[in-house]
């Protein structure tokens, strides 16, 4: 069963067009990366798909539930994290994961042990008191990684997940995404960093001018054809007219 | 060198304001925004003089306004330093460039607030002094008796005489409560001797005030009042000696440890029972400034209100209606704490969360009615315990002050949703918020200040309005969350 289905998605704003018949799925399981070009509509159809925003056209279902239609039962179950997002200035970041438990109802002794958890897991035990507008970005970022993943949720949109993070960091946070996904959960990224895509995903969506214009399994690629030269040549060159090229 | 480039920073930063509001809210609207505080000022002023208000106290009051709008432009300086380092890090201004261009965030600190100056003085102050010059025509003041700036009016006869008189009094005004906030922001962050000091200088004031001293022939107002060298030397000395305490005590950039602070949110969430409300509460209670920032908005009204009261008093001779007048204008206040209740969050930062957009809305409300009415009450309290109201006045004014807040928290909501700043310079919703505003409450004053002592029958006229307009309120911002939540969710 997939996990997400979206068949002819459309949003502008104003005159732009940001995504324009928008089809795709991910199926449970998969750790699907949306990758494309600045302004390519990769964020619009997080936002789309999390319940934030209301396309002008287009169905859109995650875990069986109509984003569109019921928004908050939608991220009840879902993780999200936006890239530009940090935890609210003037909480510390323990009270943040104490907000995402009262707004999730999860138990408080459920969420101290998740917290220890996840401090132990990203190293910011000792920054658990600290108000999270004196947080260094990277600290912030653990922070909404954590607070992404507190409910245990099936289903996780990050946005850029290795941004401002260590090199360290950013292979604990891998390894974490594959076991996350080995367990049957759902991930889905969107990144610019193509690298990341193609050593992290199972599967890879390249939008562009808010279209799908490759659908790729990067591990199934020719050993002479990185994702990278997927990229370069679905967006770059511009001339399939948006037609989408399955590589897999 | 120096110089050149502080000029430059200074041409730069107006142009960055000019197209920043522009961009928002559209060139023409924004353009129109001083025609509309000209259009309204002549309006307001005309319509006071026609129902009896004398002109000295239409001047005197829009000297109250500009000090009021100074002190609480200077208020800025609460959040200042999370400003400067978290909360707008995102709003690329010049501003915030001290890390990327060679210039000191002292430097650009000085030139953003003359920027603002002169901003406000010419788009705010100096429309609102032609409005107010043009009505005031032919009308005799106390200044025309004294020989202040209106003497010259009224034998010349250009309205322009008396606006740039009445603009350059207003502007000083203002300046002098933006100067006095940044001031009395900074000597309470240099520690004991800083807050003693303080203390000491408004004790010193209040004393002059009770031993009967003409503080105000030292202000601005002073200055408009009878123009002469010594006065008019003493008001800019004033607010000089007001600023160099500022530039000397003030520290927008100190670096400071990372903050830590015990867990409080549950103990917050379980007391409130709503954990978005306590995170507003929370967001309020340790940001700059704290609670004390709303304390400090409502004060500024109640002193205003006081000055107002007592010079009312003095110049019709009858001592205007406690109730009522304190009632209705520290229910202003309810927009001031709304504009601290939405300071550090927006519907966006909630999106992560299956938490509805109403929701988002219903902390406010919440929050707001914790918050804001107590706040205006205590004040209210304290008015009626010194100036003393019948006790059906003081109930009467205590109901409007919920009211009228009530109706201000609704009227916001549904005009603006969560960014109240948007009133600034936004002609059309400025122009909405400022009618929705003048239709109830200029009665409501023209009743306070001018009918004493009010007849029982218009005090039980003015308890219903107050029922009716906190009512009005509600609906309002029923009828907002709806809207908001669409236009939130079509991005």
């Amino acid at each position: 069963m997939p996990a997400i289905q979206i068949e002819g998605l459309r949003k502008v704003y104003g005159d732009v067009t940001a995504v324009a018949n928008l089809s795709f799925s991910v199926d449970e399981g998969e750790l699907f990366g949306l990758i494309g070009p600045n302004g390519a509509g990769k964020t619009t159809t997080m936002e789309v798909l999390t319940g934030q925003l209301i396309p002008e056209g287009g169905r859109v279902s995650v875990l069986g539930v109509d984003p569109v239609a019921r928004p908050t039962a939608v991220r009840e179950r879902i993780g999200i994290l936006p890239e530009k997002e940090s935890p609210p200035t003037f909480m510390t970041a323990r009270e943040y994961f104490e907000f995402v438990g009262a707004v999730r109802d999860i138990a408080d002794d459920v969420v101290d042990e998740r917290v220890e958890t996840w401090a132990e897991r990203l190293a910011f035990s000792d920054h658990l008191d600290t108000l999270a507008s004196d947080l260094s970005r990277g600290q912030q970022q653990k922070v909404m990684i954590a607070g992404a993943f507190l409910h245990d949720p099936a289903l996780v949109f990050i946005d850029e997940p290795l941004a401002n993070l260590d090199p360290i960091m950013q292979e604990r946070v891998k390894r974490f995404l594959r076991d996350y996904r080995d367990a049957g959960n759902t991930v889905v990224i969107t990144t610019h960093d193509v690298d990341v895509a193609a050593e992290l995903c199972t599967r890879v969506g390249v939008v562009h001018g808010g279209s799908l214009v490759a659908d790729v399994r990067p591990a199934e690629l020719p050993a002479e054809k990185t994702l990278l030269d997927v990229f370069i040549e679905r967006v770059d060159a511009d001339a399939t007219g948006g037609v989408v090229d399955d590589h897999a | 060198m120096t110089n050149s480039r502080t000029r430059r920073i200074f041409v730069e930063m107006v142009r960055e304001e000019w197209r920043l509001h522009s961009h928002l809210f559209g060139g023409g609207r924004f353009a129109a925004f001083p025609v509309l505080i000209a259009v309204l000022a002549a309006g307001t002023t005309a319509l006071l003089v026609v129902t009896g208000t004398g002109a000295t106290t239409v001047i005197a009051g829009l000297h109250a306004l500009a000090l009021v709008f100074g002190l609480h432009t200077g208020s800025i300086g609460f959040v200042g330093r999370d400003a400067l380092r978290n909360l707008l890090g995102d709003v690329t201004l010049l501003v915030f460039s001290a890390r990327t261009l060679p210039l000191s965030r002292e430097q650009l600190l000085a030139v953003f607030v003359c920027k603002d100056v002169v901003f406000y003085a010419l788009l705010f102050l100096l429309p609102l002094s032609v409005g107010t010059g043009a009505a005031l025509l032919g009308v005799p003041t106390a200044a025309a008796s004294a020989g202040g700036p209106s003497a010259a009016a009224s034998a010349v006869g250009p309205a322009v005489v008396t606006a740039v008189g009445l603009w350059a009094t207003l502007t000083l005004t203002f300046v002098l409560g933006l100067g006095a906030t940044v001031a009395g922001i900074g000597l309470a962050g240099r520690g004991v001797p800083g807050v003693a000091l303080l203390g000491g200088l408004l004790a010193a004031g209040g004393a002059a005030w009770a031993a009967g001293v003409d503080v105000v022939a030292y202000t601005p107002y002073g200055a408009y009042l009878a123009g002469t060298p010594p006065r008019i030397a003493a008001s800019v000395a004033l607010v000089l000696a007001t600023f160099a305490v500022g530039a000397v005590t003030y520290d927008p950039t100190g670096r400071r440890p990372a903050r830590t602070a015990g867990p409080a949110f549950r103990r917050w969430w379980r007391r409130i029972g709503d954990p978005l409300a306590a995170r507003t509460l929370l967001d309020v209670h340790r940001s700059s400034g704290g609670f004390g920032k709303v304390v400090f908005s409502a004060a500024i009204l109640f002193g205003a209100t006081a000055a107002l009261v007592d010079l009312a008093g003095q110049i019709t001779g009858v001592a205007p209606s406690v109730g009522v007048s304190f009632g209705a204008v520290l229910g202003l206040s309810g927009f001031t704490t709304y504009n601290w209740l939405t300071q550090s969050d927006d519907v966006d930062s909630y999106r992560v969360h299956p938490v509805a957009v109403p929701a988002v809305f219903a902390a406010k409300l919440r929050a707001f009615l914790l918050l804001g009415p107590l706040v205006g009450l205590g004040f209210y309290a304290v008015a009626v315990a010194w100036r003393g109201a019948r006790a059906l006045e003081a109930v009467v004014g205590a109901a409007l002050l919920v009211g009228v807040a009530c109706y201000i928290f609704g009227t916001t909501v549904y005009l603006a949703g969560l960014s109240p700043n948007e009133f600034l310079f936004d002609t059309a919703l400025f122009a909405a918020f400022g009618a929705a505003m003048v239709v109830p409450l200029v009665p409501i004053l023209v009743v306070g200040f001018a009918l004493t002592p009010v007849p029982v029958a218009l005090l039980a006229a003015l308890g219903v309005g107050s029922v009716v307009l906190g009512a009005a309120g509600f609906a309002l911002y029923r009828r907002a969350v709806p809207k908001w939540e669409r236009r939130y969710r079509k991005g």
